[in-house]
């Protein structure tokens, strides 16, 4: 699938970031429907196409998960708090548990009624250092993820809007599920994105491999 | 020192929602222990967030909007306090008393995923005993291992991967020593022969996922795991 990267957008990304996280304060802590609005017009048609591709053949019904995702987003923005994270960050992170539970229901695989929300751990303590990699995540990853190569950025676009597993894309692209992973590795180390030490060691094993 | 951690594959597949439910248990338990991937995962959600404002625009249905603020003015209140109670009504035992000997051991995160009966452990071996937790996913086994101080687990081969979370304690293996928040992935075919640390008896948090898919047979035996015999 293509990833179609808008060349409109020339002006500051960081400017924007701050309206959306300044309109989800607003909504959280007084329900300003104003700034929920202009949430949605923004918001909304994005979340449209990103949950559709994730939702296969069953796309038809992709407005009442914008709809049970915008409904969350409402109702969730009190917990909203910008030093943690964009406004972007927070509304994806929505929309996968979102996406997550409602696949989870097609399939009728949740007997006990687990939710996304229960197992991503949204609770977390903010550490100072997780709102300055907050930062600085804007800021890096924002500019250099139009600029990973093609065969890179396609591995990461499969598996955040079709969201499929590391088998998946191997399928899907008809490569091992190691140039999956080494391009994975690849991508986030552009994104500079730190990787744990055992991650360097299976690198250099791949290429001992290779 | 945490020396195991996940792939960045299994980290992006946890950040963009594909792995399933029981091994992505495993990864959030594992960030409970390992700041370093719990800011590695925060990153990868940022590129979700990115991703998502990059995706194409497409326009909605006119009345979208309304019907939205329409479900938020019916409901809002009502649906939040409800899950709450039905979680509570559930819960005819204590946290403490599903638990029982693992009480003091286990993240307050894996809290949220307890039966609401006692668990029910069986014995693998002499000093190997499982209890196993339902998350509703056939194709994983989620399940707490507890190895006795210096026991032996029996030498084993796995149909399927195994995830192992180290929660409490340490054990070794023919490989290296396992400490609390290390993240262990045996793949299908590897045999291994954990031992608990001879001071303190070992807890894990364990993933198995089958070889296939299985169809509603249920096996006699452990579909997750073959024993060698000794």
């Amino acid at each position: 699938m293509n990833v179609r990267f808008k060349s409109s957008r020339k002006s500051a990304p960081m400017e924007e970031a701050q309206d959306w996280s300044a309109c989800l304060e607003r909504v959280g802590s007084h329900g300003d429907r104003e700034a929920f609005s202009a949430l949605f017009a923004h918001f909304a048609p994005l979340l449209k196409s990103f949950l559709a591709a994730g939702a296969g053949q069953n796309s038809e019904n992709i407005e009442e998960l914008v709809q049970e995702t915008m409904v969350k987003v409402w109702r969730k923005a009190g917990n909203y708090n910008r030093s943690q994270s964009n406004a972007n960050t927070w509304i994806y992170t929505i929309a996968r548990n979102t996406r997550i539970d409602w696949i989870r229901k097609q399939i009728r695989q949740n007997p006990n009624q687990l939710h996304a929300d229960d197992i991503y751990d949204s609770e977390a303590t903010v550490t100072p250092h997780s709102s300055l990699i907050a930062l600085r995540n804007k800021r890096d990853v924002s500019a250099e993820i139009k600029k990973l190569p093609p065969a890179q950025s396609e591995v990461l676009a499969l598996m955040y809007f079709q969201g499929h597993s590391g088998q998946q894309v191997s399928e899907a692209l008809n490569i091992p599920l190691g140039t999956v992973k080494s391009r994975v590795r690849l991508a986030l180390k552009r994104l500079k994105i730190a990787l744990a030490e055992n991650e360097l060691e299976l690198e250099a094993q791949e290429e001992a491999h290779a | 020192m945490i020396g195991r951690h996940p792939d960045s594959a299994l980290l992006v597949e946890y950040a963009s929602g594909s792995l399933e439910l029981a091994p992505s248990i495993a990864i959030t338990t594992h960030i409970q222990f390992c700041d370093q991937c719990r800011r590695t995962v925060e990153s990868l959600q940022a590129v979700g967030g990115e991703m998502l404002e990059e995706a194409a625009s497409v326009p909605v249905s006119d009345d979208l909007l309304d019907n939205v603020f329409a479900h938020i003015d019916s409901d809002s209140s009502q649906e939040q306090s409800l899950s709450r109670v039905q979680h509570e009504v559930g819960k005819v035992h204590s946290e403490n008393e599903v638990l029982g000997e693992l009480a003091s051991t286990v993240p307050a995160y894996i809290r949220k995923f307890l039966p609401a009966e006692p668990l029910k452990w069986r014995f693998l071996s002499p000093s190997l005993k499982t209890a196993t937790i339902s998350v509703g996913e056939d194709v994983n086994e989620l399940s707490f291992l507890k190895i006795k101080a210096g026991g032996k687990a029996p030498v084993h081969t796995h149909k399927g991967t195994e995830i192992t979370v180290v929660l409490k304690g340490c054990f070794s293996d023919e490989e290296d020593l396992y400490q609390p928040g290390d993240f262990i992935v045996r793949q299908a075919g590897e045999t291994h022969q954990p031992i608990a640390a001879q001071n303190e008896e070992c807890i894990c948090l364990s993933v198995l996922s089958a070889p296939i898919q299985l169809t509603g047979i249920k096996s006699m035996l452990n579909p997750f795991l073959s024993f060698a015999p000794s």
